[in-house]
């Protein structure tokens, strides 16, 4: 099987595959002889890339590897190719503007039929006492915004949707 | 009076840190806890644990009836309130007055005054210490406008009844005064159901220079020195440091002494903050008073060797200060950082998550105030801050590396944190320099969350060879098949 990595914000394809003496991170930009071993530490490893050795700590969440090393924590994003086909049948994810988290919308800046630009702020939602501004993923016109001003949502919700690209 | 029973009326890193103090001192403690809460340290560490509830979890640390209740039910004959909630709520203070219960603070007269930052500014004004040029629309609403345009530009508009920054507009042209001042009234409503507005002159590229007082009530006020809290975004603090690496040894006893002369004034007791903004030119004006334990006060007790909870304790059970101003020295230099659940490369979007692994730096100056546990849940139901960081050392080039060095081994997976963030601030040349503003994070934006070395083939391997499935699917795939890689789609 292969998975989608993301990191930071970008995706790559990859799957693994295994030759008599090491494992092999096949991607789009080549193949990457790897191994990891387990130090004892909790969630420590050393991780072998290309014959060099790092320190890694990691663990690994229902969608999102987490791995510190070199005094940085990362997140890499992990998706099953055959769910996402299966998932997406609403519509591609540049014409949805998903709730990064549960909140409330504060306002709502545009109504369906509006012409938007990339970055243009649609609504701003509050949340953890934070307000935040979700801005326009792409040029496009709005087609819904499925919530009003103080409406309360869940995670992942779809906050705004844009009508299809034409093509 | 006694203190025999303390309830903590608050919960996550304060709570466990107040509760450490008070059984140090042989106090029963208790501590508050939502029924939807995730377990923290703070209920490990109290003697009882008082389960609240309420439409959600934050309203049920703001119920005043309930936490008296609760005070009365545990047997607590006092209550420290923390920081937050209800820390600066005179009617909180008053029924517990009335319940017989002592708040660990100052009385509800001077918690009412200084939370009217209209009314503080005034009564420090009339007293001779500095404030900025202002105008305040309540002396004569119709003439707001006007008066405010007097003050001059650029100037900052604040809800009389803000706090933490919220509402607070900067307006650098005159075409634009009119309209931000109906957005600040707009704000103000929302957040504190006030809509009234002053403004003040606003200082370019000020810093802000905090001082640490504490009053026994009955006259005698010390301060404990100033703090630095420059590393601010969006008006909330994220580093804090002291010494000020922008004072000379005049001009920090010259704003301490004006601190704890304003503190006199009102007869302080217990622990308070005063806070100034600093200009460029060494001139400082009084910004407000908060009546309460701060965030960053540990820097303070790394500096000065006090525990700030002791001496408010002391001062809570009528034993008065335990030290004098000449025996308060200032001695190295220390720094926390505010570790925060947030994603600082996605404009700072509150973080959620399971806390999958937790191993916090420790060594010789380095102290972590947590209110997280390893397998511990961070939701949306609080403030992103889930730990503090601090680090003491010799001098404040040596406390810098020693941050950069105990960020840098702060695991925390499971959850995106702003630990690589807060070491690019440390990393940074001006704040090596010292050389900040409030504006610095803002300035610095792009310079601060750039992406660093490209490690995705790392990444992505490590990913990976951690992925059960990948791993276990290339294991059983016959030897012929293996090499083809990827063969079944």
């Amino acid at each position: 099987m292969q998975r989608i990595f993301q990191i930071n914000g970008e995706e790559t394809e990859c799957w693994l595959s295994h030759d008599s003496s090491e494992m092999i991170l096949n991607t789009p930009d080549g193949a990457i002889p790897c191994q990891l071993d387990p130090t004892g530490t909790p969630g420590g490893y050393m991780l072998r890339v290309r014959g060099r050795a790092h320190d890694v700590r990691l663990a690994a969440g229902p969608d999102v590897t987490f791995v510190h090393v070199n005094g940085k924590t990362y997140a890499i994003g992990r998706v099953d190719p055959a769910e996402r086909l299966a998932g997406n049948e609403s519509g591609a994810a540049s014409d949805r503007l998903v709730a990064p988290m549960p909140g409330v919308v504060v306002s709502v800046n545009v109504k369906p039929g509006d012409q938007v630009e990339e970055g243009q702020p649609l609504l701003v939602i509050e949340s953890m006492k934070l307000e935040t501004s979700l801005t326009a993923p792409r040029d496009g016109v709005v087609a819904e915004i499925p919530f009003a001003e103080g409406d309360s949502f869940g995670l992942k919700a779809t906050l705004a949707l844009l009508a299809p690209e034409e093509e | 009076m006694t203190i025999s029973k303390l309830l903590v009326a608050n919960r996550g890193e304060i709570a466990a840190r107040v509760l450490r103090t008070a059984k140090a001192r042989g106090l029963a403690t208790a501590v508050l806890r939502h029924t939807s809460e995730q377990e923290g340290p703070a209920h490990r560490i109290a003697d009882e644990v008082v389960m609240i509830e309420g439409p959600t979890p934050v309203a049920a640390y703001l119920d005043i009836p309930q936490i008296v209740e609760a005070a009365k039910r545990s047997g607590a004959d006092a209550v420290h309130p923390g920081y937050g909630f209800l820390s600066e709520n005179a009617g909180f203070v008053a029924a517990l007055e009335k319940a017989g219960v002592t708040f660990v603070g100052p009385t509800s007269e001077v918690i009412d005054l200084m939370g009217d930052k209209i009314r503080a500014r005034a009564f420090v004004e009339e007293r001779g210490f500095p404030v900025a040029p202002s105008a305040i629309e309540d002396d004569d609403p119709a003439t707001f406008v006007e008066r405010a345009r007097a003050v001059g530009y650029p100037l900052l508009i604040k809800p009389s009844a803000g706090g933490g920054g919220k509402g607070m507009r900067v307006v650098r042209d005159d075409s634009t005064l009119e309209t931000e001042i109906e957005t600040a009234r707009r704000e103000g409503e929302r957040y504190f159901g006030d809509g009234r507005l002053f403004v003040e002159c606003y200082i370019e590229r000020p810093r802000h220079i905090e001082v640490q007082v504490m009053g026994d009530g009955q006259g005698n006020v010390v301060h404990f020195w100033e703090r630095e809290c420059s590393i601010q975004r969006r008006f909330q603090k994220i580093i804090e440091e002291t010494p000020s690496p922008a004072l000379t040894a005049a001009q920090r006893d010259e704003i301490c002494e004006t601190a704890a002369g304003i503190a006199r004034a009102v007869n302080y007791r217990g622990a308070g903050t005063v806070e100034f903004i600093y200009a460029q030119d060494g001139s400082f004006y009084f910004l407000e008073m908060n009546t309460r334990l701060q965030v960053e006060h540990p820097v303070t007790e790394m500096v000065t060797g006090f525990d700030l909870v002791a001496e408010q304790l002391r001062i809570a059970a009528g034993e008065g200060l335990s030290a004098a101003q000449a025996d308060i020295p200032q001695n190295g230099h220390s720094i926390e950082l505010r570790i925060c659940a947030e994603d600082a490369t996605e404009d700072f979007r509150p973080a959620i998550g399971d806390i999958l692994l937790l191993d916090e730096p420790q060594g010789e100056g380095v102290r972590v105030d947590s209110g997280i546990l390893n397998g511990g849940k961070v939701t949306t139901d609080f403030d992103p801050m889930l730990s503090k960081l601090i680090v003491y050392a010799d001098d404040r080039a040596q406390a810098i590396d020693r941050a950069r060095d105990a960020v840098q081994n702060y695991v925390i997976l499971g959850v995106t944190t702003n630990t690589g963030y807060l070491d690019a601030i440390l990393a940074h040349p001006d704040f090596a320099s010292g050389d900040v503003s409030t504006g610095f994070l803002a300035e610095q934006a792009e310079t601060l969350t750039a992406p660093g070395e490209d490690i995705s083939d790392l990444l992505m391997a490590a990913a990976a060879l951690s992925d059960e499935r990948l791993v276990s699917d290339v294991m059983q795939i016959p030897e012929m098949h293996r090499k083809m890689g990827g063969w079944r789609n």
